[in-house]
């Protein structure tokens, strides 16, 4: 199997689907010629032409307006935000029309359309490309969010989104795109030629979604992360000794709470990591879910490990990323409780 | 942890063994002091043995059906540590553990004392009151949920646990407080079970018609009488140990013999009463009806012709029939035509008891339990085994004079028990 | 009345509640003036059209100039009766609603040419993202009246299952896009669609409206732009009819610009319409047409009309301007201006008007019965269960669980 770094995964979950589908269409800001500020739609216009992918105006708006009405001739078009930061001017079009589009028209109109973006820190990006908004995203209803945390489910979840017929907004960890990342910053960057989920097959494959996946078995604590965090929670986890077990989530919707709630039935004891603000945050849904399913189950507090509640600064990039040091602290905090 | 075997205690007066009738438990099941593991069948009857510790069952001493020797293994336990007050355990794992055995559904753990089951040494070796009590206080306990619902699901009130740390109660405490609870009445009587309700059919709808139809239909009165056995069992003790390779002898046997030899002075008590046609037949065989519990109720299997046999027969043919009531294999010819019946509860028996009266017969006899105590022998405070005799009769039929007298006459016998034998 | 005493400018109508009607600065070219140049001129030979009005019936009736349609008098017949039904619906449904039978209609009183011409000049290849003042498309392509009042009493039997506000229509198979309540959003979805279509190779044409004071919002702008640089097959439509609830146009800059004239920042074909000519509305639509055909993509077209009622039934709009300002719009009636027209060229009369009035009146009068005989708003309704379909395409856990809750 040939090994791949995310980004090439996804670039690869591209060509499948263009090559299967003509009726797959790929555009956004500088994705075209240029194949994308991180290389993901690279190679592609050449392959399949400049109707296949091609760039647009900057007007994230527009961008998302355009999918939609193309979806709902019967295309599936996969647009590209160039960062999530910028997802913004788009947002009314997510909001106000593709999560409700289908629900407002008894089922005769439906936009199945993959935003994807780029998201996440680690890469002192500052403010504007750093954000991670998916509780924002959560609280949407009529729409999915899907992120992955390496190669394989890069390519399996976002051929698995293009084929939903739902909105999906697939968000790329931005800091993994071309190689692991643990938040272990004083050692030399790795390479995702390490990492078996960097085995990723040719061809046409999917990752269901709102399925998580169990990284590490463990019986002392659950750890709940998405994206880049799965990483830096591992390493946590190893730093900490104990034998936590840790949930890729995957999906946050559809969210795979079944596999969330045995696991923290069967540990008692629960951590959360995610990157962004914790304030509001996705882990706040999680806590609540996890208190009202497995409240008896509890021997502590649920602990979210999260960034803080400012915006993504730029010089203090790694006192503001969660790292392993603040995972394996959450874990005897609430393992000692 | 600490292998604890537990042996099969003499339940019959001097049985030599007993028969495995039912297993409560399997291997591998957590159990708890006083809990239920198995019926064991003796002569006279069914006794259920109860667990003197708790623990996890590791070995069965038998199939049902087997015959354990008296004082050899019924089961084996694996005991919870054998000192007092064990050091506390990682709650996560105990409760972990718990949750585990109880098949990961956390409202009822069931987290069992780690103590011994020796209330005394509980009394003498555990933690003073007022390291386990809580002190009156008006605050809220604080524990986490785990905590609660195991105190909850065991009836223990937050409020009387001491928190070990001053701030908040956690599982060692509340383990601590168990061990120290139950022998100081902090232990709740038991928990609220669920209603049952059971269908009276089969077999014991037809005892439950029996029954009230005899109380219905027949004027019971009750007569009680102590008899001094002390001699009749130092004979039995010496037939048993000459016995050779018969089985052991029982009470039973014997009080047969003397309820059939008073019989011929006493007719009127071996007798039926038709009492719709208004005719007393007062039979001139004893068929002996042994009232005996099974699985599946009450029964009457009848010794046939008993004034016709001996100690050792009568044995015999008790055990037979008792064997073959419990297995379900009696005939209906063995379970009928009593024209008099004995109930015997062996250790249950109690004192004294008014049994119902196997209708249409007008008589039942109901041994009781033997027992030692002082009696006054000529001026003299000496240990006597004392049983005391109950019979039920058929007021319409049976004089108390009668009944009285008749109960005389056995007394007489077992008292002085060559009188069994002579004529 | 410009107030330069203040330091920052706040444009004002002409006329307050109280005052009298002006339409002064209005410039309206006799019917006929302007020119018809051919559908496929260059963008930079059109760049005049946005500053003029393309009118073809004068006030007799007649049509005039180049820009007359050759039209079949049964479509122009076909097309008054659409007119009239939707006046007549938009009546009753008023007035249902002060009866409490719905929570909200809209009007489109004084705008009805455009959606009927529209619906008549484009064929059945079309979807229309439109606005929610254009209840005449779906009258002149016979959208059935019981599922149209269904939905406006949100009873048990409203095709979009009590989900969407009254009067948000949604019907695919007679060419009209699910409206939602936000202002310009879809004008993207046009283009979006006219873009695939182009990419499938398809002759499919998308028709968007969106009225004088959405044209202010940014998706607005972010269509155009899109639907210039993709060349998107698509007939995109300003519907300035003077009002955006209290609001004059001249707060979406009416007053600096024609609004046909953000064609020009496009590099798109700019037309300014009399909206309450039928036959200029017809006319202008398939001139666009021609230019999808001939494959030089979007045309940008302004039709000028008025809003002769509120903005809805919240909307009581002799508050904000003079209560006979309707009357005195200089446009006149599109209702009265073709049946004047048809009756000038002998193909209708007074007595047929009044009689198939009556008989639109009983056509409506018997469904709205037949809905009310459902139900109406709050007396009947739906099934709760229909609340929680149609979120996703498959329902997902959660709305089972909460379905539980509620039990069912």
């Amino acid at each position: 199997m040939p090994v791949m770094t995310m980004a090439h995964a996804l670039n690869d979950a591209l060509d499948v689907k263009l090559g299967q589908d003509p009726d797959t269409l790929i555009f956004g800001q500088d994705v075209g010629y240029f194949g994308g500020v991180f290389r993901v739609t690279e190679g592609l216009q050449k392959k399949y032409g400049l109707e296949r992918c091609f760039d647009t105006p900057i007007a994230e708006g527009g961008i998302i307006a355009a999918a939609i009405g193309m979806g709902v001739f019967g295309l599936r078009p996969v647009p590209e935000i160039q960062f999530v930061d910028y997802l913004w001017p788009g947002f009314d079009q997510i909001v106000s029309e593709a999560s409700r589009l289908r629900y407002r028209s008894n089922s005769q109109f439906w936009a199945p359309i993959t935003i994807r973006a780029p998201y996440g820190g680690g890469i002192f990006g500052g403010m504007t490309h750093s954000q991670s908004p998916e509780a924002i995203l959560a609280h949407v209803t009529g729409i999915k969010t899907v992120i992955p945390s390496n190669p394989y489910d890069a390519k399996g979840l976002l051929l698995a989104s293009i084929e939903d017929d739902d909105p999906v907004i697939f968000l790329e960890p931005k800091r993994l795109y071309n190689g692991p990342f643990d938040g272990r910053i004083d050692r030399p960057v790795r390479n995702w030629a390490e990492e078996p989920t960097a085995d990723v097959p040719g061809g046409h494959y999917t990752v269901p979604l709102g399925k998580a996946a169990i990284v590490r078995e463990g019986g002392d604590i659950t750890v709940l992360a998405y994206g880049t965090m799965v990483h830096v929670a591992r390493a946590g986890i190893e730093d900490s000794g104990y034998d936590a077990e840790l949930i890729d989530l995957r999906s946050i919707v559809p969210l795979d709470v079944d596999t969330i709630v045995a696991s923290v039935e069967k540990t008692g004891h629960c951590v959360i990591v995610h990157e962004a603000s914790r304030f509001g945050g996705f882990g706040a849904e999680l806590s609540a879910l996890i208190q009202e399913r497995c409240f008896v189950h509890l021997e502590a507090p649920i602990e979210r490990v999260a960034g803080y509640d400012t915006p993504y600064p730029h010089t203090f990039e790694w006192d503001y990323f969660p790292g392993p040091a603040r995972v394996s602290a959450a874990l005897r905090r609430v393992l000692e409780f | 942890m600490a292998r604890f075997e537990f042996r099969l205690p003499d339940i019959g007066e001097g049985i030599a063994e007993a028969e495995i009738v039912r297993w409560h438990v399997r291997v591998g099941d957590r159990i708890s002091e006083d809990q239920g593991v198995a019926d064991m069948m003796t002569d006279k009857a069914t006794v259920e043995m109860e667990s003197p510790v708790s623990g996890i069952i590791t070995e069965l001493g038998g199939e049902v059906g087997d015959r354990v020797p008296i004082g050899s293994p019924l089961l084996v336990i694996e005991t919870d540590d054998v000192e007092a007050f064990p050091p506390a355990p990682e709650p996560a794992s105990t409760a972990k553990a718990e949750l585990d055995a109880a098949g990961g559904l956390a409202p009822e753990p069931e987290h069992t004392i780690d103590s011994p089951s020796d209330a005394e040494s509980v009394l003498e070796s555990g933690p003073e009151m007022t390291e386990v009590i809580a002190p009156q206080s008006e605050a809220r306990p604080l524990a986490s949920p785990a905590v609660r619902a195991r105190a909850k699901a065991l009836g223990v009130d937050l409020a009387h646990v001491k928190a070990q740390d001053g701030k908040r109660i956690r599982h060692a405490d509340l383990d601590i407080f168990l061990s120290y609870g139950a022998a100081q009445g902090y232990r709740p009587a038991g928990a609220r079970r669920a209603d049952e309700a059971i269908k009276i059919i089969g077999m014991r709808r037809r005892i439950a018609e029996k029954m009230a139809a005899s109380k219905r239909n027949i004027p019971h009165f009750n007569y009680v009488e102590e008899i001094d056995v002390t001699g009749l069992e130092a004979m039995r003790a010496d037939l048993n140990a000459n016995r050779g390779d018969r089985p052991k002898l029982t009470m039973l046997p014997f009080l047969i013999v003397a309820i059939c030899k008073a019989l011929p002075d006493f007719p009127m008590m071996n007798a039926r009463f038709d009492d719709e046609a208004g005719v007393v037949t007062r039979h001139g065989a004893v068929h002996l009806g042994m009232a005996t519990q099974t699985d599946r109720g009450l029964m009457v299997p009848v010794i046939r012709d008993a004034q016709d046999r001996n100690i050792w027969q009568l044995s015999a043919e008790i055990t037979r029939l008792a064997e073959a009531a419990r297995s379900g294999k009696a005939t209906s010819e063995e379970l009928s035509g009593s024209t008099l019946t004995i109930t015997s509860l062996g250790p249950l028996g109690g004192i004294a008891s008014a049994p119902v009266i196997n209708r249409p017969e007008v008589a039942i006899i109901g041994p009781n339990r033997v027992v030692e105590r002082p009696v006054i022998r000529n001026g003299e405070i000496v240990a006597a085994k004392l049983m005391n005799l109950s019979i039920s009769c058929d007021h319409r039929v049976i004089d108390g004079w009668d009944a009285a007298s008749y109960v005389q006459a056995v007394r007489k016998m077992l008292e002085t028990p060559v009188l069994l034998f002579a004529d | 009345m410009a107030e330069r005493e203040r330091g920052l400018y706040i444009p004002a109508p002409r006329a307050r509640p109280g005052q009298a009607p002006d339409f002064s600065d209005m410039v309206i070219p006799s019917a006929g003036a302007v020119r018809r140049p051919p559908a496929d001129s260059a963008e930079s030979e059109l760049r005049h059209l946005p500053y003029t009005l393309i009118r073809v019936l004068d006030d007799d009736g007649c049509a005039k100039g180049e820009w007359a349609p050759e039209s079949d008098v049964d479509m122009l017949r076909q097309g008054l009766r659409a007119m009239m039904k939707t006046r007549i619906i938009d009546d009753r449904m008023f007035r249902a609603h002060r009866q409490a039978k719905t929570t909200f209609y809209a009007k489109s009183t004084g705008e009805e040419a455009i959606g009927a011409a529209q619906a008549l000049a484009l064929d059945h290849k079309v979807m229309f993202f439109s606005s929610y003042r254009t209840l005449s498309w779906l009258m002149l392509r016979e959208y059935p009246l019981i599922d149209l009042f269904n939905q406006i009493f949100g009873n048990a039997r409203d095709p979009l299952q009590g989900r969407q506000l009254s009067i948000l229509y949604s019907a695919r198979d007679y060419g009209f896009y699910a409206l939602s309540g936000n202002l310009g959003s879809r004008f993207g979805h046009a283009v979006g669609w006219a873009m695939a279509a182009a990419y499938r190779k398809s002759d499919a044409i998308a028709l968007a409206h969106v009225g004088d004071g959405t044209s202010a919002e940014g998706s607005f702008h972010e269509a155009m732009t899109f639907a210039s640089v993709y060349k998107a097959p698509a007939i995109l439509c300003i519907v300035n009819n003077q009002w955006a609830i209290s609001s004059f146009a001249g707060i979406a800059g009416a007053r600096e610009v024609t609004f046909a004239a953000k064609a020009l920042a496009y590099g798109v074909p700019g037309l300014r319409v009399d909206g309450n000519d039928f036959l200029a509305v017809m006319a202008a639509t398939r001139w666009a047409v021609e230019r999808i055909r001939a494959g030089l993509g979007a045309t940008l077209i302004e039709f000028v009309t008025y809003r002769a009622a509120g903005h809805s039934t919240s909307d009581d709009p002799s508050k904000y301007r003079p209560a006979e300002e309707a009357a005195h719009w200089p446009l006149g009636d599109p209702i009265h201006r073709l049946k004047q027209h048809l009756i000038a060229i002998g193909e209708w009369s007074d007595s047929r008007h009044v009689q198939a009035e009556t008989e639109l009146i009983e056509q409506v009068r018997s469904a709205q019965k037949e809905a009310e005989a459902i139900g109406t708003f709050g007396k009947s309704k739906p099934p709760v269960r229909e609340m929680f379909e149609g979120v996703f395409k498959d329902p997902d856990w959660r709305v089972l669980e909460q379905r539980r809750e509620l039990g069912i």
